[in-house]
Parts: structure tokens; sequence; C-alpha cells
């Protein structure tokens, strides 16, 4: 992880250098502008996205289960629970929740349409969650403009939700973080518990080592396939209403189609944290930090803000390659007690 | 006669195990030099500093008098060496002859020459004995096809040295015959041939020389015409083992396992298991007999829950368990340990303890609710690896560092547990050393005498003979011979198995 880090502000420096600019004053307004002040603020307000999407992506992958579609789930999920808390007649808090609840069911139910082509035609989830973002994309951006949209408004959104359906802000901190921060952390700490200790999580940490065996020690591998994507979809569609009832009031279709870029920063972070909750909490603070960071860089020193998003791909790339490294020199230890472990290097073959 | 390969001094430490220590070998041209040695005694490791897979700490390779360093199989195999692994590495979506060109393609104005390359391994199989399709895509395949691919490999490359990793393991006496003939031939045309595997009749019948490896030393080095298979085993363990005798069966009990008409339709909707039914019963060991890709894998699979069933039912201790899933014929009372540990026995990338709790999740005394007794988690854990002797310096060690006799000891720990009323054991002891083998079977054995009914897949005839009380023949799908294993010997087993005698012919 360190060496990581070195390795990607080195290149980072590097890149400063040779644009003309300052790399030590560059970091260190990244440095200031994401982990002090408003700009911590700022950052852990972006945490509620990021931690939200990579909990999400987590919950699939350590289950072998590669869900490429947050994007399309958070979308969906976010605009009919827009809708919701904009016609729903009732008091705030009662509306906020059956908002939120409909937001993650219908971000269930776009999870679940690959899921079912997988678990009943056999068609790749990893290829049609992916190609099914776009039809997210596409069918929100319609409904937005045409039976969802505010008549005559410049461009497209929704009306704004009443005031009194907004989720607050925690009256302290200085304003301007949502209370949903705390629900990520509840489930953060939720999640770690049920990976750890429930049967459900020990069932699905088995099928994402091996589906085969899960299968032949009477996991329903189906129904689990199932779950774990209804349960990533529902996270997503929460993440999303929380974008429009927390921070922006009302579903912008070009700023939602931008906010989608937290479904593959929390894939980023889920990657780094190997898909534990609590590292996952910590990589994502760090990422929104870099985010936030690099705006404050680039007022301050016409850096552009384009390099810390290059930073973070850079954390990846040096955290993998080191994993790589580990992977092949733990193989080698393998090899003292028995012959070469044919998982780690040979096709499987066989029957299923 | 000159020699073709020679290791001095191989020595490989591994953090706190000394795999080689200083084990010198010769081998020389034309001649098939038998490695045997229990697992652990590092054959593997050996193997894989010859062919360039590990680096070793000390001592050299001399092949043909000149002093050579692998740095990856690629240089091993551009000085003539040859592996046949273990474990198959073929491209599962590619065919049989795609496979065997691989790196070495036939070519046509830059193009592959598919049909050259056809016709190039079809020409080699056929030279060889060994019927395979090169048409044919290799995930189709079954395990005992994949082996011949592997050999064909090996022999498409010329390999001068040609190592053999246990490559009799899925063959019937008569294939393994012909893999012997096919091993003389090469011998004879100036090829060497080093040869690993745990069977000593094999060594015995084929070898030219053996050098016998036991805690990465080699020990002995032997003539096979003045030494007894005996001698071997004492070398290979430091002790004398006796073959586990399965002893006269007690009173047979009820009928535990019932398998009525069943059919299975495979790859191409056709059937691979054509109505088959047996029954077995408490205290009995039936043992199956097949050639790989006669059905008995998919038979075992369509049992267990895995696979399909078209046709007919299975009735596992008076329940209908035909349209149960997996969780439902566990709870049934079936225990089952499989033919390929490494993906499906066990899960290389999870602990020793996390594999041992498998299938009994769900039950009451290890789980509280939705929620793991961590207690009784670990207690299990602790409990079956003494019981079972599983050699690991704790339970919460990934499985993928285990050795293949330990790994099985965990699958086998773990069906053998909770007292099942069937256990279905395929392949128990394949790939492992003789000392698993002895336990393993007497563990079946101590299951049978208290009233387990066995159902036994082996490729292992010697193994079907000493445990089965009845052993039932699979030819095509078909249940085509019934046998009492006291009364018949390997070579009728083998003529049953290759469909020499359907029908009472």
């Amino acid at each position: 992880m360190t060496v990581a880090l070195v390795v990607a502000f080195g290149l980072g420096a590097v890149v400063i250098a040779l644009t003309g600019g300052d790399p030590l004053a560059a970091f260190g307004e990244m440095l200031t502008g994401g982990f002090t002040g408003s700009g911590l603020r700022n950052t852990l307000s972006r945490m509620i996205p990021i931690v939200g999407m990579a909990l999400a992506f987590s919950l699939a992958f350590r289950s072998g289960v590669l869900n490429l579609g947050g994007e399309g789930q958070m979308l969906m999920g976010a605009l009919f629970g827009t809708m919701t808390a904009i016609v729903l007649p009732g008091p705030g808090p009662v509306v906020i929740v059956a908002a939120l609840l409909v937001g993650a069911a219908v971000g269930a139910l776009w999870a679940l349409l690959p899921a079912l082509g997988q678990t009943k035609f056999q068609v790749p989830l990893l290829i049609t969650s992916l190609l099914l973002n776009y039809v997210a994309r596409a069918t929100t951006s319609y409904l937005v403009r045409y039976p969802f949209g505010e008549p005559g408004a410049a461009f497209a959104s929704t009306v704004a939700v009443p005031e009194s359906n907004r989720i607050p802000d925690f009256p302290f901190l200085g304003g301007g973080i949502s209370i949903s921060l705390f629900f990520v952390f509840g489930l953060v700490a939720l999640l770690a518990v049920v990976y750890r200790r429930s049967v459900f999580g020990y069932e699905t940490a088995m099928l994402g080592f091996s589906g085969p065996f899960a299968r032949y020690g009477g996991v329903d591998v189906e129904r689990k396939t199932l779950l774990v994507m209804a349960s990533a979809g529902a996270i997503g569609g929460l993440v999303g209403s929380h974008l429009v009832l927390g921070e922006t009031y009302r579903y912008i279709d070009a700023d939602m189609i931008a906010q989608t870029g937290f479904a593959w920063t929390g894939l980023m972070v889920s990657l780094l944290a190997a898909n534990r909750p609590v590292a996952i909490l910590l990589a994502g603070f760090f990422f929104a930090g870099l985010q936030i960071g690099g705006f404050a860089m680039e007022r301050a020193t016409k850096v552009s803000w384009q390099l810390a998003e290059m930073i973070q791909a850079l954390v990846i790339v040096a955290v993998v390659s080191r994993l790589g490294l580990t992977w092949r020199r733990r193989r080698k230890l393998g090899e003292e007690v028995g012959p070469p472990q044919p998982e780690m290097e040979t096709a499987h073959v066989g029957e299923v | 006669m000159t020699t073709e390969l020679e290791l001095r001094g191989i020595t490989k430490r591994f953090p706190g195990v000394l795999a080689c220590d200083g084990i010198d070998l010769t081998a020389r041209r034309g001649e098939i030099h038998c490695i045997v040695g229990e697992n652990g005694a590092g054959k593997t490791t050996l193997m894989s500093i010859l062919y360039g897979l590990i680096p070793p700490d000390e001592g050299e390779i001399l092949v043909r008098g000149e002093p050579v360093r692998f740095h990856s199989p690629l240089d091993a195999i551009r000085r003539g060496l040859g592996m046949v692994h273990q474990a198959f590495k073929l491209f599962p979506s590619l065919t049989v002859a795609e496979n065997v060109i691989f790196r070495e393609e036939p070519a046509k104005l830059g193009w592959i020459d598919r049909k050259r390359a056809v016709a190039r391994v079809q020409e080699l199989a056929d030279a060889y004995g060994l019927a395979v399709d090169p048409t044919a895509v290799v995930e189709d395949l079954p395990v005992g096809v994949l082996q011949r691919v592997e050999i064909l490999k090996a022999l498409y490359r010329h390999a001068s040295i040609l190592i053999l990793d246990e490559p009799t393991a899925v063959l019937t006496p008569q294939e393994r015959d012909r893999l012997f003939d096919v091993m003389r031939r090469l011998r004879d045309s100036g090829r060497t041939i080093l040869f690993i595997t745990h069977k000593l009749a094999e060594v015995m019948s084929v070898a030219d020389r053996i050098t016998v490896l036991r805690n990465g030393k080699a020990v002995a080095e032997l003539d096979p015409a003045t030494t007894t298979p005996e001698e071997i085993s004492r070398h290979m363990t430091g002790r004398d083992v006796e073959p586990v005798r399965a002893g006269a069966p007690t009173a047979l009990g009820d009928v535990v396992l019932s398998v009525r008409s069943l059919t299975v339709r495979g790859a191409h909707s056709l059937p691979v298991v054509s109505d088959v039914s047996f029954d077995v019963r408490a205290g009995e060991v039936v043992g199956i007999a097949a050639v790989a890709g006669n059905g008995q894998t998919e038979l075992i699979e369509a049992i267990a829950g895995l696979r399909e069933i078209e046709s007919g039912t299975v009735t596992l201790a008076g329940v209908d368990i035909t349209h149960l899933d997996v969780a439902g014929r566990r709870r049934a009372g079936m225990s089952y340990i499989p033919e390929d540990r490494h993906r499906v026995g066990t899960a290389a990338a999870a602990s020793v303890s996390e594999n041992l709790l498998m299938g009994y999740q769900r039950t009451d005394r290890m789980r509280r609710g939705a929620w793991l007794r961590r207690r009784a988690v670990a207690d299990h854990a602790g409990r079956l690896k003494d019981e079972f002797a599983i050699k690991v310096s704790g339970v919460d060690v990934a499985a993928g560092t285990l050795s293949g006799g330990n790994l099985q000891k965990v699958a086998l720990a773990r069906e053998m547990a909770h007292d099942a009323p069937l256990i279905i054991a395929e392949q128990p002891t394949r790939g492992v050393d003789i000392g698993a083998i002895e336990f393993i079977h007497t563990r079946l054995v101590a299951a049978r005498d208290r009233g387990a009914a066995i159902l036994l897949v082996s490729a292992e005839l010697s193994e079907i003979q000493s445990l089965a009380t009845r052993i039932l023949v699979m030819f095509e799908g078909r249940i085509v011979a019934e046998l009492d294993p006291d009364r018949v010997d390997e070579a009728e087993i083998g003529l049953h198995m290759t469909g020499g005698k359907v029908a009472g012919a």
C-alpha cells in the first residue's frame, strides 16, 4: 500500500513537473484542500456515494459475481426514488423512507435482470450488467425529459423535491454533510459482521472462492447469485436516491450521468480494499479526499483536476501489480509441501 | 550407454522445509527411469526444478554432458525435455489438435494449416495407440482422454527426455499396457523416460532403473531385476507397509442407496448414463469400475445432485431424492468425496477450517439463526485436523498450501465426520502417497464396518478389488457386468471395462 502510494504520487509528480508545474505545491494544495476545513466536509460528503457503491460492488464481487451494472442500478433507483419523494403525499420522514425503499427496490429489480439472465439462460452477467448501463442511461434520460420532466425547464430535470421530503444534513460538523453518512457507517459495520460471521457471508465467500466447491457443498448457487445482485442493486438505488434527496434535490439528467462515475470509483475502492468493508471505508475516504483535493489543487495551482483521477488509477495499478508479486511468491511457497497448485496455473477443464 | 541427463547435488530449501537434499540422479539414453517416493518426498519439487519451473538453491543439471540452467519451462523444452503433468494444462475451449500444436503450429503462408495439424496429430495418436479425436473440443472430453492429449503434446514436440508424472492414474490395465508399449518404443528409439509413479507393480513391469526418494533424499537406486516391491516400499516409507485388507464384511443391512432406471443426458443431449439400476446396502462397498468417460462421473454427479436426471429414481435411506437439491440430499444422509479435490472437493483460497465447515454450516451445531457459532466451527476444525492427522500448522491456513494427500484428508475428514449412511468415494486415493492411501482405506473400511453403505468409484482396480464387496462394471453408460472381486482378476475386469464381454458374449 505504501509502495503503491509512493509510486502513484511519484509518477504524478513527474507528470506535473513535465507540464511545468511544481509537484510539491500541487500536492500540498491537494492535501490541505481534501483533508482540512471545508474540504474535509466535502470529502466526507463524497464518501457517501463512493463507499456506498464500493460496498455494492464488493457484495457481489466477493461472491464471484462481477456486477458492472452499478451505474445503471444507481440511475434507475435514483429516478424512481426521486419521483416517489415528489409525488407521494404524507409527512416528510415517511415519504423519505418510502422513497428510499422504492429507490432500493428499483435498483434491486434492475440488478436482477442480468442475474436472472445468467441463472436462467446462461447469459454472462458480466456483459449484460455492463450493457444494461446504457439502457438505464437512455431510459432515465427519456423519462426525465418527457413523462417526469419539469415542463419548460432549460435542462432536462424533474421538479425539485419538496423541502420536507429531503434527507437532512447533520446539524453539527458545520453543516453540508448529509445524515446518509451515518447510514453508510452503519452499512460498513453491518457488512463487516455479515461477511465474517454469518452463514450467508460464509456461503457467499465460498462461492467466490470456488463455484463448484460451493455447489457441491449444498450452497444454492443460483439463489445466492440473485440475492447478492439484488442486494448490490438495492444499495446502488439507495446511493442514487441519496444523491438527489440529500444533495441536488432534483433529478438533473446531465448531473446524474456525471455522477455515474461514483460507480466506477466505488469499483476501484473495492478492489483496493480487497472487498473488506472497513478497508473500503478507509480507501473510500482516501479516494474522496483525492478527488476533492484535486479540485482545490486545480483552483490554486492550475494543475488539472484530472491529475487526481490519474493518481487514483495509478494507486490501483500499483496495488494490483504488487498483489501479483505476492501472489507469485506465495505460489512458490505452496510448492514446498506438495505438487504445484493446479488452480493457479492450470486451465480448468472437465465437467462442471 | 551414454548419459542423457545428470542431476548433481540438487538442493532446494523452502522456509522450514528441505524439499530436496543433495539429490544425485543419472538417467541414460534409452532407459525408463522410475522415480518413486511418497508425497512430500521431493519428487514434484525435483521435477519442477528439472523442468525449469523453480530454480535450485544448489546443484547442477547436465543435459547430454552440458551444464544447463533453465529459467523457465521454455528453456527446458528447447533442450529436449517434455513433461506430462499430473494436472492438465490445456485450453478448454480449443480442440485437441489446437492444444497439441500450440507454439509449434504448422503454418501455410502465415496461417495455421489446420488440415496438416489434424493429420499430424491423428498420425501420432494412431502411432501410439492413443484414441483421441483431434477435432474434439477439450472441455467436452473426460479426464481420461485429456491425459492422452497431454501425452500427445509432449510427443509432438519430439522430446528426447520425457517426464511422465503419474500418467497411468486414469487408464485401464489394457490402456496402461499400451502406454507401456509406447514408452518402451520411445526408449528403444533412444529417448529417456522419467516415470513418476506410486504403483510398485508398474515400476516392476516397466522400469529399467529405479530411484527412490524419501524426505528429499535419493535413498536408493535399484535394479528391477534384483529388487522386490517390498524392498522398494521399505525404502519409500522407511518401514514395512501392509496393504489394507478389507476383511470379510459383517452382515449386510438394509438397502441404503437404490438407483432405478437412471438415465442422464450429457453434451449434445446424448445419453451418458442409460437405464442404470443398482442397490448399495448398509455394510457393503460397491465398486464401480470403468474406463474414464464411460458415464461413471455423470452417474455419480446425478446421484450427488450436481447433474440433471433425465429419468429414473434415486432413493436414499427410504427417501426419494431424485428431485432434491444438494443440500436436501446431504440432509437425507449423503456424503461425497469427489474426484476433483482441487476444484470441487476443496476451495484453495479458503482456510482449512472453512473447507471443513462446508456442508455443516446450516446445522444447529454450527449456527445460531443466521450466525455461525465461531467456537463450534473452530472446535470442529481442530478435532478433524487431529483425528485425520491433517498436517498443517493451523486450521486458518489456506487449503491451497496443502499437499495432495493432506488436501484429500481435508475432504475425507469433512465427509466422514457426520457418520452419513451413504458415502460416495470417487477416486479417493488418486495421486496420494502410500501412507495416505493406507489411511484412507482404513477409514473407509471402518465406515463400512459401522454400517455405512459405500459407493466407490476408482480407476485403481487393485483398490476396487481389495475394498469392494461387489464390482459393477460400466461401459458406454450402462452397467455391463456385476463381478465378485474374489473370483475375477484384473485382466477380466479390464476386458469388461472395454466392452469385451457385453451381454454375456
